[in-house]
């Protein structure tokens, strides 16, 4: 499949469907912290869409800080509250269930979280650490990808127009000076604003060459 | 012929001023506010309009939209003259109606030759 910004989206949801399935689970979230520092729903499996995307949550509130500030898996058993996370779950987890709180560690920081349950009180996930870590970090890079590609989608476009405006000026009027709109011009005159005139052409092929064709597809 | 140039770079303003009235003999207003395009349209009764895309406060495209939409403007030739020249871009910008699409930068000595090459098929020629 190409990839494109919107093809990111399909991609994700699908890891978070597989996740769902391999863990043999009801609901998989997949929570990242935005540009805001607050938590959205990136990607759910199990829960209704509209329900997900418009919940926000904050990474210091309730059985998520602990996640978040020790970097650290914490199993949540009914009936101890789960907080703001608790509206998205509701009627989960049920007496002898428990939900687990997977972060999702970048290089430096907790990049989100990865929610997986309800499990049986009396499944183990200790000894699966690494597996659920893994499954965040997938999470996590496809994400990743995502924004890149939707920041370059954005960015691209405005660079192109940035170096396009201020060289029109340049090109445009070396172009009316060696054009005689201003009278004759010979000599050394004519041969430094030649040399000019090169140097914004081959800025301009160097601008379709490496911003229009390598534009994210 | 009167040309509306709507664009928001003073420089660019200067060239295709210069360029417009002596190259191609036209009497030309500028205005660099994308929302003074259609009312100074109205106004004017240009026989051609040269719009950026990225204009303050109304968009090339949202303008052209507009243009076509109003019966008073809808059979003004425009032309987009435009640093945004991705492929989707202009596809988009002559799906509005537009007549042509006239990349940044532009060589001034063959402008108007680019823009009577675009306005051919409707009979219309600057520098006469």
């Amino acid at each position: 499949m190409e990839n494109t910004p919107t093809s990111f989206e399909p991609t994700l949801n699908a890891t978070v469907r597989m996740l769902r399935t391999t863990w043999k689970t009801k609901i998989c979230l997949f929570l990242q912290v935005d540009d805001h520092g607050e938590l959205r729903v990136r990607a759910s499996d199990g829960l209704p869409v509209e329900k997900a995307a418009a919940l926000t949550l904050k990474p210091s509130e309730g059985v998520l800080a602990q996640c978040f500030s020790k970097n650290k898996i914490v199993e949540v058993e009914a009936p101890a509250p789960l907080g703001a996370l608790g509206k998205l779950l509701k009627g989960h987890p049920k007496k002898g269930e428990k939900f687990v709180l997977a972060p999702v560690s970048g290089e430096t920081r907790v990049l989100g979280v990865l929610v997986l349950g309800p499990f049986s009180n009396k499944e183990k996930m200790l000894p699966r650490e690494a597996e659920l870590r893994s499954a965040g970090a997938l999470c996590a890079v496809l994400s990743a990808h995502c924004r890149l590609y939707q920041w370059m989608s954005n960015f691209m476009p405005k660079l192109n127009h940035e170096l396009r405006t201020p060289l029109t000026a340049v090109q445009g009027s070396i172009g009316m000076v060696l054009g005689g709109v201003f009278g004759q011009v010979g000599g050394d005159v004519k041969e430094m604003l030649e040399m000019a005139q090169k140097g914004c052409e081959r800025t301009v092929h160097a601008i379709e060459e490496y911003l229009n064709n390598q534009n994210p597809k | 012929m009167k040309v509306l140039v709507a664009e928001d770079d003073p420089d660019i303003q200067v060239i295709l001023k210069m360029v417009l009235t002596r190259l191609g003999k036209c009497d030309v207003s500028i205005t660099y506010q994308g929302d003074q395009v259609v009312p100074l349209a109205k106004t004017n009764h240009p026989g051609l309009i040269l719009l950026d895309i990225m204009l303050p406060e109304m968009s090339g495209l949202e303008i052209c939209k507009a243009l076509k939409a109003d019966p008073e403007t809808k059979s003004i030739p425009i032309i987009f003259l435009t640093a945004r020249s991705m492929p989707a871009e202009i596809h988009e910008a002559l799906s509005l109606g537009a007549r042509g699409y006239i990349a940044k930068p532009f060589d001034p000595m063959t402008l108007v030759h680019q823009i009577n090459e675009i306005l051919a098929p409707v009979g219309i020629s600057l520098g006469a």
